[in-house]
C-alpha cells in the first residue's frame, strides 16, 4: 500500500533535459497506467519511483515519506523492466526465489509462493529451465512472477506484455487486473497500446515529450481530452480536427460521426462528403471522406450499404463536438454557444 | 507418382552436390592453419617423440638407441616440477584475483580510469627479457635495489629484516610469480573487464531492487555472467605459466641454490648445455606435454560444467 508523490521533479541525462517540472500523485490501491508515444519518458519516470535513476532534481515522496534518496532495495518496490533483466544465469526458479532468499522468506514459504507464482503465469512445466532456452515471452512472464512473488507496496511494470501473442496478452491483462483488486497494492504499468491503457487503468496519466497532457480515469479522457494531442492520441483512427478560423479548431471522433446518404434532423455538423476509400473491420468498416472543402476526415461506421465513390452527407450532434483553442487546449464540451453558431454557419 | 519420385530424386542428388561442394570449401579454408599444426606442432611433437627414445646431442640426436630408459627421470625432475606446479599455482590464483577485481574496479567508464587501464595494460607490452632485468634491479638486494630502498623505514618501524626478494630461496619464486603478474594482469584485466561491460546495468538494477547486497550481486550475478572468460583465464594462464621460461633465466638462473628451477629452464638445460642429455630432455619435454593436456582435459571435464554459456 503506497501512494507516490511527484514534487516539481526533473531530470536530464547530460545536457537533455528529459523531464522537467513533474508534479504527479499515484494514488494508493490504484492500477495506474502510464501511456505515450515512444521516447517520451515513460521508463525515465519508473526508474525515479524504483531509484535506479534518481531524480535530478524535485522530491519524491511515498507515503508522505521523502524517498528521493533512498536507495531501491529500502523501497518494498518491485519492477518489470522493459527488456526483463532476467538473471541468464540462473534458472527459471532461481530467478523467482532471488528476491526471496534476500528476504529471508523461509524456504517452505518461498517454494509454495513460486509455485502459486509460476502457476498463475503458466510457467510450471518450465520452472527448472535456463533463462537462454525460452522464448520472449516466456522471459516476459517469468520477469513478472518474479516481481508479483516479492509481494511489494509498489509494483512498477514497463510494458511487461509487450512480446505476448494476443490471446496471452488478453488473458494475462485479466490476470493483472485481478491480482491488483485482490492485493489492492499501487499499480504503477507502463504502456503505449492505447487499448491496453484503457482497458486496465484505474487513473490513466498521459505523457508527451515528458510532460503530462492529461490525467484521468479513461471515461474521461476519452470523453473529455483536455487537448489536441490527448484527443487524438486516445482512439484509432485519432479525432478528426477541423479548422474553424481565428486559430480555434474543433474535433469530431470517427466514430461519432453520422455517414448517410440523406440528411438528417437536429444535427450541429453538416458537410457533403465523397467516400475515398472503404475498408472491413468486421463489426464496423472505416471510411475516408474527402469533404468539399478538400480536407480529409475518417469515419467509422456499420453502414455496409456505402459504396467507394459515392456522395454522403457527414453529420455529428453537438454534444459529440469539441473545440480547441488556438494553443490546443479543449475550450468545452459541444462547445460554447457562440462556436456552435459560428460552426452552424459554414454548415452545407 | 512416378513424377514425384523422380522430383524427389533430383533434389536429393542436388542435395548431395551442394554438400560435396562445402565439404570441399570447408577443408580448404582449414588447409593453411592445418599446414602451421602440422609443421609447427604436430612435426615437432613427433620428432622429439622418437629424439626421447634415443641417446645424443643437438648435433647428432640418435647417437644410440635406448628405448624407455630416457623416462627413468633423475630426480631433480621432481624439484623442478614441484616449482614449476608452485609457480603455477601461485600465478593463477593471484593473476585471477587481481584482474578480477581491477576490472571491478575499471569497468565503470570513469576519466581516471581510462589513464589505469593503459597503465595496467603497457608493462604487458615490454618484452619479457626486459621486464626481467628491470625487475632484478628493482628487487636487488644491492644499494640501487628501489624496492628495499623504499621499503626501509617500514622495516625499520616493525623491526623486521629486509625482504631478500630473488636472493633467498623462500621468496624467489613468489617474486618471480609478482613481476610476470605486473605483466600479464593488464592484459587478462581487459578480457575480464570487456566480458564485465557486457553485462546489460538493467540485471544490476534487478538485483539491486530485489535487495541482494553488492558482495552478493559479484558472487551470484557477475562472476557467473563472466564465468566462459574466466575459463578461458583459467586455460591460458595455467599452460602459460607452466612453460615459464625468459623472466626465471633472467630473474633468478634457476636459483638460489634449485629453488626456482621450473620444467622448461630443466629442459632447456638437458638439451643443449650437458653432454649427449638430448634424448633425456625430450622425455621429460614429453612428459611435460602430457601433464598439460592432463591438466587440461581435466578442466574441460570438470571445471567447464561451472561455466555459464549463453
Ligand atoms: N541513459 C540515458 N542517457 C541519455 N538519454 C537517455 C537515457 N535514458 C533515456 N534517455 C532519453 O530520455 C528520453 C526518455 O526515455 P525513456 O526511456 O524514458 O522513454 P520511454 O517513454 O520509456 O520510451 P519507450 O516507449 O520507447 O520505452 C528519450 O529521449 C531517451 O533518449
Ligand atoms: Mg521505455
Amino acid at each position: 500500500m503506497a501512494e507516490i508523490v511527484f514534487e516539481h521533479v526533473g531530470k536530464s541525462f547530460g545536457d537533455t533535459k528529459v523531464i522537467e517540472n513533474l508534479d504527479l500523485t499515484i494514488e494508493d490501491g490504484k492500477f495506474t497506467v502510464l501511456v505515450g508515444s515512444s521516447g517520451c519518458g515513460k521508463t525515465t519516470l519508473l526508474r525515479m519511483i524504483a531509484g535506479i535513476g534518481p531524480a535530478t532534481y524535485g522530491r519524491i515522496l511515498m507515503d508522505g515519506k521523502d524517498i528521493t534518496h533512498q536507495p531501491p532495495e529500502k523501497r518494498d518496490i518491485a519492477m518489470v523492466f522493459q527488456n526483463y533483466a532476467i538473471y541468464p544465469t540462473m534458472s527459471v526458479r532461481e530467478n523467482i526465489e532471488f528476491g526471496l532468499k534476500n528476504k529471508k522468506v523461509p524456504k517452505p514459504e518461498r517454494d509454495r509462493r513460486i509455485a502459486e507464482y509460476a502457476e498463475i503465469v503458466g510457467m510450471t512445466p518450465y520452472l527448472d529451465r535456463k533463462p537462454s532456452d525460452l522464448s520472449g515471452g516466456q522471459r516476459q512472464r517469468i520477469a513478472l512472477a518474479r516481481a508479483m512473488v516479492k509481494k511489494p507496496s509498489v509494483f512498477l511494470m514497463d510494458e511487461p506484455l509487450s512480446n505476448l501473442d494476443a490471446k496471452l496478452r488478453a488473458a494475462m491483462r485479466v490476470e493483472l487486473i485481478e491480482l491488483q483488486r485482490r492485493l489492492g497494492t499501487t499499480f504503477v504499468y507502463v504502456t503505449h497500446d492505447q487499448i491496453e491503457a484503457m482497458s486496465m487503468a484505474d487513473t490513466i496519466v498521459l505523457m508527451e515529450k515528458g510532460e503530462i497532457q492529461q490525467i484521468g480515469c479513461p471515461e474521461e479522457i476519452y470523453h473529455e481530452p483536455a487537448n489536441i494531442f490527448s484527443a487524438q492520441f486516445i482512439g484509432t483512427p485519432p479525432m478528426n480536427i477541423m479548422e474553424l478560423g481565428e486559430g480555434i479548431r474543433y474535433g469530431v471522433r470517427p466514430e461519432s460521426i453520422v455517414m448517410e446518404a440523406q440528411k438528417l434532423d437536429n444535427m450541429a455538423l453538416y458537410r457533403k462528403g465523397h467516400i475515398i476509400t472503404r475498408e472491413m473491420l468486421g463489426a464496423e468498416l472505416q471510411f475516408k471522406v474527402r469533404l468539399s472543402d478538400g480536407g480529409t476526415i475518417m469515419v467509422r461506421s456499420p453502414r455496409e450499404d456505402l459504396a467507394e465513390d459515392t456522395d454522403v452527407w457527414i453529420m455529428a450532434k453537438a454534444r459529440h463536438i469539441h473545440f480547441f483553442g488556438a494553443d490546443g487546449i479543449r475550450l468545452g464540451h459541444g462547445g460554447p454557444q457562440g462556436l456552435l453558431d459560428k460552426l452552424g454557419g459554414l454548415n452545407e | 507418382m512416378t513424377n514425384v519420385a523422380d522430383i524427389e530424386k533430383q533434389a536429393l542428388r542436388e542435395a548431395r552436390r551442394i554438400k560435396h561442394r562445402s565439404w570441399l570449401t570447408s577443408y580448404l579454408m582449414v588447409l593453411p592453419a592445418m599446414a602451421f599444426l602440422i609443421a609447427f606442432v604436430l612435426y615437432p611433437t613427433a620428432a622429439m617423440l622418437i629424439m626421447s627414445l634415443y641417446y645424443g646431442n643437438a648435433k647428432n640426436p640418435f647417437k644410440s638407441w635406448r628405448g624407455l630408459q630416457n623416462y627413468n627421470m633423475r630426480a631433480d625432475f621432481w624439484v623442478a616440477l614441484r616449482n614449476t606446479a608452485a609457480y603455477t599455482g601461485m600465478a593463477l590464483v593471484l593473476v585471477m584475483i587481481l584482474s578480477i577485481l581491477f576490472a571491478q574496479w575499471m569497468y565503470k567508464a570513469r576519466k581516471l580510469n581510462n589513464v589505469a587501464q593503459t597503465l595496467f595494460f603497457t608493462p604487458h607490452l615490454v618484452a619479457g627479457v626486459s621486464a626481467g632485468f628491470i625487475w632484478s634491479w628493482l628487487m636487488s638486494s644491492q644499494p640501487y635495489g628501489l624496492f628495499n630502498t623504499v621499503l626501509q623505514p617500514i622495516y625499520q618501524i616493525l623491526n623486521v629484516p629486509s625482504i631478500r626478494w630473488l636472493d633467498s630461496s623462500d621468496t624467489a619464486m613468489f617474486s618471480i610469480v609478482l613481476m610476470n603478474t605486473w605483466k600479464s594482469v593488464g592484459y587478462y584485466c581487459l578480457i575480464i573487464m570487456s566480458a564485465m561491460k557486457s553485462i546489460p546495468t538493467e540485471i544490476y538494477e534487478s538485483a539491486r531492487l530485489d535487495g541482494s547486497s553488492s558482495i552478493k550481486t559479484f558472487f551470484k550475478i557477475t562472476i557467473p555472467m563472466i564465468s566462459p572468460q574466466l575459463f578461458f583465464l583459467l586455460i591460458t594462464i595455467t599452460t602459460g605459466s607452466f612453460k615459464v621460461f625468459d623472466s626465471v633465466r633472467i630473474m633468478t638462473n634457476g636459483g638460489p641454490g634449485d629453488a626456482t628451477r621450473v620444467l622448461s629452464m630443466y629442459i632447456y638445460d638437458y638439451a643443449f648445455q650437458r653432454n649427449n642429455t638430448l634424448g633425456y630432455a625430450c622425455a621429460a619435454g614429453i612428459i611435460m606435454m602430457l601433464i598439460m593436456v592432463a591438466v587440461t582435459v581435466f578442466d574441460f571435464a570438470f571445471v567447464e560444467k561451472k561455466v555459464h554459456y549463453q
